[in-house]
């Protein structure tokens, strides 16, 4: 015989260089935005940046965006491009006013989970069993969650409210802080000290004013990580949407796997709107409500290159530029313009030593034009400050979309045999 | 060497295939097939593309329902509704297009649908490392599938099948992807796992591998076996009659047709990778002459598919200049260097060459958007087209029920046949062919074989990329190797072997008076 194969000690090559991990990435990128916030703040005099209630604002308003994050990530991740993520967020709009106003809050979060996995169904029926373009259905599932929720509620509202597009107001979760805590981050915000003021600032808001939906949001990150990542479901589930032709060849389920994770999708979206529904600001269900929260939440994955960790990141980011919009208007906007000019300024150095000169150009460009709007305006006109959270979509997508990753088998309709 | 003493007769067959038929709408695929593969053994199945030697592994793995027939495995009779039920029997399958998710693991791959043995943690990375050697993979199961080439993927698929416990093993057409030496290091790693007591089914149209691997051979010809063979005592011609029913055709070209008039002149192309971290092409120079065929061999991955898509202008080359008959094309785009006379038949005819939900008419029309006759000034000419196409499918016996067809609906030879019929309309002084024969049937492989020679004979000039190492060496007049983006060799068709070619290929080094290194000294990389 030619060779005799026994089991010999095998020893394997040595891993990779692994580069820097991903916690540490994130823990850089907050410090960094941290301190990027806190330098503006002290340049611009805008002590709103990091203030407590802008946090708070922004953590209310940052929890849709990233439930329906989460639902884009499930979905995505076993290969169903869901951009009905938006109508499956309206459905669980009025599926958590109905119950809310009803039964309670409580009862708001099932309903709205129920309804929002009731349009990831249909997603799924289309998408999955009947092989419908996604996007195609995915537009449909918008127009369908707009127009279903209309009808519904002139039928069942409008008696009751006297308003169509309004549903009676519903109960909120009770709110817990920890006192304590922050009254002492209180006395520390109150310091004007550079950094440590502005640290002290968003932990108070993070610690004031936690209703349950946030705390179940928060944790719903880490556990879709380790379900994703970490057990043997998840791994099936996302080698479904890198090439799911291996998989069926393994005995994966390909088509119950994609069902599985377009459902929790729906249900991810719902659970967002029922976050809308419930946020101490309207506690109703409102026509229009939602306002693109969905496709934002899209964004906010494509920006996280579908991992939960980085989509936490940019639903941060988006509901922060909202909570600022809102809280604040258009003065402070103006100075966050400031900070982007900062930021720029970290880029075009970062470019220059790795010797791209035309990204380095191009960034020195930007933040000029952006520097000449910050001297020249004194607010930004408010019509326009509404939009602040879709522009800075626009932008964040138009420079980090360069090196993502996508699932491979994103978007392709799936055939057996 | 005889590996025949582990395969023991008295024990009942490890499969028996009894009467399969599998029909698809419009066509039968597998016919009354009977195969019988003994315990221990490695067997091989013959048959020419289409033959109907997939259809029937499908059925074996239960990827596919036959119609009609049985299937025993180990003396018991089986039905396979999926692919889980037959790794459950204990077979499994090593498909040719490696069925691996890119973005996964190694680890994540091999234990994929198997998480219930070890889990998919520690205990698993503990087993995969333990298998690892039987295959001869050599990598941490943490690294990214993407990162490993052909032949460690290969080796990848050989694990999942083992990690499940599988004891017959079909490898689909295993060499197709492998450069010669590679395929050595295989047939060393199925003799020793056969040692080991697996059964092998291998499944190829490559007679000489199948002699120097297979104890037993069965054929399969239009669907149906057509008989078992003796791999010990029968010749490859008579393998190849039974697997075609007449000679199997050659690329071999006669006398030099060469002339000394230059048609494409390359000189320093350079590319980087789009991070700019390394070069793709480095400094490639490269002349063809009017009626001369160059070759370009190499193991893929190594800059081939850029080196045409940057003389196409389909990739915006970083230095150097391209020349086609005097005329710069350095600066112009694809369509203008389609003008200049350039005919391209694209390595993979679905992503670049058709569009395959298009009539065929259609399909003639692109890249001569601009030109008679498929085009009248700014107007397309339909008729034009529709004519031309009629002309292509006669002279290049293109089977096809009409020119409305979508492209898809035809065989991967006769859409071949379509690209190259046109690519050689229109007159081009240059053809380059990359892969002009892959994954298409000895018949259609044979038209495009005379139609490139033909052409040749009337003067164009052909660059001419392929991994088949017979098609290379028998239709080039002049072979470079290529290696890491450089052209690291030249190499003579007359004297020059596939094996000399293949160390050429992966940089062992010649080890032949036919290969020539034209390379300066690698940095510090041999």
């Amino acid at each position: 015989m030619i060779t005799t194969l026994e089991e010999k000690p095998h020893v394997p090559a040595a891993p990779r260089k692994r580069k820097v991990p991903g916690w540490a990435v994130g823990v850089l990128g907050v410090a960094g935005a941290i301190v990027l916030l806190s330098v503006t703040s002290y340049q611009t005099g805008f002590l709103q940046l990091t203030s407590s209630g802008t946090t708070q604002t922004a953590v209310r308003l940052a929890l849709p965006i990233l439930l329906a994050g989460l639902g884009g990530l499930w979905s995505e991740r076993a290969g169903v491009v869901n951009i009905g993520l938006e109508g499956m967020m309206i459905m669980g709009t009025w599926g958590a006013a109905w119950a809310g106003y009803q039964w309670g809050p409580w009862a708001a979060v099932i309903a709205a989970v129920v309804f929002g996995a009731l349009g990831g169904l249909l997603h799924a029926i289309a998408t999955v069993s009947f092989g419908v373009n996604h996007i195609v259905s995915g537009v449909a599932i918008n127009l369908l969650g707009a127009g279903l929720t209309k009808y519904l509620s002139t039928l069942i509202f409008q008696p009751l409210s006297h308003n169509p597009r309004q549903s009676p107001p519903v109960q909120p979760f009770e709110t817990y802080s920890a006192a304590g805590l922050a009254d002492w981050l209180g006395e520390l915000e109150q310091g004007q000290r550079l950094i440590i003021s502005d640290v002290a600032g968003i932990l108070r808001g993070l610690v004031t004013g936690v209703s349950p939906l946030t705390m179940l949001t928060i944790l719903l990150v880490p556990l879709s990580y380790y379900l994703l990542w970490r057990t043997r479901f998840g791994l099936r589930l996302r080698s479904v949407g890198e090439n799911p032709h291996a998989a069926d060849s393994l005995g994966v389920k390909v088509y119950f796997h994609k069902y599985v994770a377009v459902i929790v999708s729906g249900a991810l979206a719902g659970l967002g709107g029922a976050a809308l529904v419930l946020n101490a600001g309207q506690l109703s269900y409102l026509e229009g409500q939602t306002g693109g929260r969905g496709f934002i939440g899209l964004a906010a994955m494509i920006f996280g290159n579908w991992r939960p960790g980085g989509l936490l990141g940019g639903a941060a980011l988006f509901g922060y530029a909202d909570g600022l919009q809102l809280r604040s208007g258009g003065e402070t906007v103006l100075a966050l313009v400031y900070g982007v000019v900062l930021l720029l300024g970290v880029i075009v150095v970062w470019q220059l030593i790795r010797r791209r000169w035309f990204s380095a150009a191009a960034a020195i460009v930007v933040a000029v034009v952006l520097y000449l709007l910050y001297i020249s305006l004194d607010e930004i006109p408010s019509e326009f400050v509404a939009y602040a959270p879709h522009m800075v979509t626009l932008a964040v997508l138009a420079v980090a979309s360069q090196r993502l990753r996508m699932p491979a088998a994103d978007g392709v309709v799936y055939r057996r045999g | 060497m005889s590996s025949s003493t582990s395969v023991r007769t008295d024990d009942p067959p490890a499969v028996v295939l009894t009467g399969i038929t599998k029909r698809f709408p419009g066509v039968v695929a597998n016919s009354d097939v009977h195969l019988t593969v003994r315990r221990g053994e490695v067997h091989a199945l013959c048959g020419e593309n289409g033959a109907g030697k997939s259809t029937l592994m499908k059925i074996l793995y239960g990827m596919q329902a036959a119609d009609e027939g049985t299937i025993e495995v180990n003396g018991e009779q089986v039905r396979f509704r999926t692919p889980s039920d037959a790794i459950k029997a204990g077979i499994g399958m090593v498909h040719q297009h490696f069925m691996l998710a890119d973005n996964l693991t190694v680890q994540e791959n091999v234990v994929l649908g198997a998480e219930a043995l070890h889990g998919i943690g520690q205990k698993a990375r503990k087993r995969i490392i333990e298998l690892s050697g039987s295959t001869g993979l050599n990598v941490d199961p943490g690294v990214l599938v993407e990162q490993l080439g052909v032949a460690d993927r290969q080796r990848v698929e050989i694990l999942k099948v083992l990690y499940r416990g599988a004891k017959v093993i079909i490898l689909d057409e295993p060499t197709a992807v492998l450069v010669p030496q590679e395929v050595n290091e295989l047939f060393d790693t199925v003799r020793g796992m056969q040692q080991q007591g697996y059964t092998f089914l291998f499944i190829s149209h490559k007679l000489d591998e199948v002699r120097a691997i297979a104890d037993s051979v069965t054929v399969i010809r239009r669907g149906t076996t057509v008989g078992s063979a003796d791999p010990k005592t029968v010749s490859s011609r008579q393998l190849a009659e039974m697997m075609v029913g007449s000679e199997l055709p050659s690329p071999e070209t006669r006398e030099s047709t060469v002339t000394d008039k230059v048609v494409l002149d390359v000189k320093g192309l350079k590319l980087m990778t789009p991070d700019g971290s390394r070069p793709i092409l480095d400094d490639v120079d490269l002349v063809v002459r009017s009626g001369e065929v160059v070759g370009i061999a190499g193991v893929e991955g190594n800059g081939q598919t850029e080196l045409v898509e940057t003389i196409m202008g389909m990739r915006k080359a970083g230095s150097g200049t391209i020349t086609l008959q005097d005329k710069d094309l350095t600066k112009l785009g694809t369509l203008a260097r389609r003008e200049a006379g350039i005919g391209y038949v694209p390595e993979d005819r679905h992503r670049h060459g058709l569009l395959l939900t298009q009539p065929l008419w259609y399909n003639r029309i692109l890249g001569y958007q601009t030109r008679k006759p498929t085009a009248n000034g700014i107007w397309l000419d339909p008729d034009g087209a529709k004519r031309d196409t009629e002309r292509i499918v006669s002279e290049f016996d293109v089977r096809t029920p009409g020119i409305d067809v979508p492209a898809a609906a035809l065989s991967g030879g006769n859409q071949q046949k379509l690209v190259v019929g046109r690519e050689l309309s229109g007159n081009p002084v240059l053809l380059i062919a990359s892969h002009p024969t892959r994954g298409v049937d000895v018949g259609a492989q044979a038209l495009i074989w005379d139609e490139i020679k033909r052409a040749r004979a009337a003067g164009l000039a052909v660059l001419l990329v392929s991994a088949d190492l017979d098609e290379l060496i028998g239709l080039s007049d002049t072979i470079k190797v290529m290696l890491r983006g450089r052209l690291v060799a030249d190499a003579d068709p007359n004297t020059v072997t596939p094996e000399d070619l293949g160390s050429a290929m992966t940089g062992a080094g010649s080890t032949s008076a036919a290969v020539q290194e034209t390379a300066v000294v690698e940095e510090g990389e041999n």
